[in-house]
């Protein structure tokens, strides 16, 4: 048994023209059983700035919790809304401050510059390694089955609704191939101006 | 323990027919029913896998725990179906073939892990289910459940169950049976597989996407 795939999930977050696209899976079980559809794995830790956080559940509730108090006390000293690049070393100095008994998560961090609207993509590992890239990230019990899916099926520069369907495909294909994952998905599709949710129907199974 | 964990998790487990797997009785045959998942720890190494699996003309067995175990014991005991049945010049009787499950796995028992729904139709019983648990028990019931989903659905089938049902009651009986403990255990999933069989022979359905009865979802 392993830690990691204990609860079962998985985030992915794309690279779109001047927007992201960050999804998961909604399930939360206990090793084969499931327990409940409704569980999300992404936070909202500022209007255009979101994180994913999937792995050991109680690590995703606690992981959103401290995040959102460090995040909220820089809010309040900078007067300002942090920057996704920063918000990335935030979490990278969270979980490694747990070096040798980490947090069992690996985020994922999507968003878009809150002065320039630029977007931006990162993932990190379980003790805070961060690394950006300029197409996609994903991280959960089927991870392997996202970098396949991602790999085939993202292009630079899709518009949102490109973007959409394209995420939407890679989550849930990829899902569809795990025991431990699935169960519905959710969609957060994040632009200058707006930021759109969609829960997305899918193999109850 | 995995000591090596630069290979995926599912390059060091076993093969496994997690499941939920299901037989009924009625007047004139039995209906049998499987999902379609097999696992290689949490990957779906197949999500439309066929566990339904034909022993002799009218005699068909659900297979769940380890997918070696139960094809192994499957082909063996088919092939000593298919030998008597040219020593005896008739199809062979369903409890023979349920004795032979039996025996297989009750004497390997430490060995396997193969949990067996043996049911079927001959002239002198009729429709009959037998259930054959790890450990390698025997025993008749009007209808079974196995495999990792059916723990989540024995209050369901329970409180549903009454006897002299159709062949259509039996049917649904089985489908909504089987969609529920997809819906539950992770280890189950993907098409619902049915076979239904009579003095007519084997009927095959695949229940498929959105014909799959929803219920609750959480």
């Amino acid at each position: 048994m392993s830690i990691m795939s204990y609860n079962g999930g998985d985030v992915i977050a794309m690279m779109g023209k001047n927007c992201v696209a960050i999804a998961c899976d909604r399930r939360f079980g206990i090793q084969a059983q499931t327990v409940s559809t409704d569980f999300d794995k992404i936070f909202e830790m500022g209007p255009k700035l979101f994180v994913g956080l999937p792995g050991l559940a109680t690590d995703t509730q606690t992981v959103a919790q401290r995040l959102k108090f460090r995040l909220n006390l820089y809010t309040l000293r900078e007067n300002r809304a942090m920057k996704p690049k920063t918000f990335m070393s935030v979490v990278s100095n969270l979980l490694y401050e747990k070096r040798f008994g980490p947090y069992f998560i690996e985020p994922v961090v999507a968003g878009l510059d809150p002065k320039t609207n630029e977007p931006f993509i990162c993932s990190l590992d379980l003790i805070g390694c961060p690394m950006v890239t300029d197409d996609f990230v994903v991280s959960g019990t089927a991870s392997e089955q996202m970098y396949g899916m991602c790999e085939s099926l993202w292009q630079p520069d899709l518009g949102p609704d490109d973007l959409f369907e394209t995420i939407s495909q890679a989550l849930m294909n990829a899902v569809d191939r795990d025991a431990v994952s699935g169960w519905s998905a959710k969609d957060y599709v994040i632009e200058a101006d707006k930021v759109t949710i969609k829960t997305l129907k899918a193999r109850m199974d | 323990m995995r000591t090596n964990n630069m290979t995926p998790e599912w390059m060091d487990s076993e093969v496994s027919t997690g499941t939920s797997i299901m037989a009924v009785e009625f007047d004139g045959g039995v209906v049998v029913g499987a999902d379609s998942r097999t696992t290689t720890g949490s990957y779906i190494a197949n999500r439309v896998t066929d566990k339904l699996t034909k022993v002799a003309d009218y005699i068909y067995c659900c297979r769940s725990g380890s997918a070696a175990d139960t094809q192994a014991v499957s082909d063996i005991v088919s092939y000593h179906l298919d030998f008597l049945q040219s020593e005896t010049q008739e199809p062979p009787l369903v409890r023979t073939a349920a004795h032979l499950f039996k025996g297989m796995c009750y004497q390997y028992r430490d060995q396997l892990s193969a949990g067996i729904i043996c049911a079927g139709w001959d002239k002198k019983d009729g429709g009959q289910v037998y259930s054959i648990p790890i450990g390698g028990m025997c025993v008749q019931q009007p209808f079974a459940i196995g495999g990792s989903g059916s723990t989540y659905i024995y209050g369901y089938v329970d409180s549903v169950f009454k006897t002299g049902m159709t062949q259509e009651e039996c049917m649904k009986f089985v489908t909504n049976s089987l969609a529920l403990a997809m819906m539950r255990d992770g280890s189950s999933g993907g098409v619902i597989r049915l076979a239904i069989i009579t003095q007519k022979g084997v009927e095959r359905k695949v229940i498929v996407g959105s014909d799959i009865p929803r219920f609750y979802e959480g």
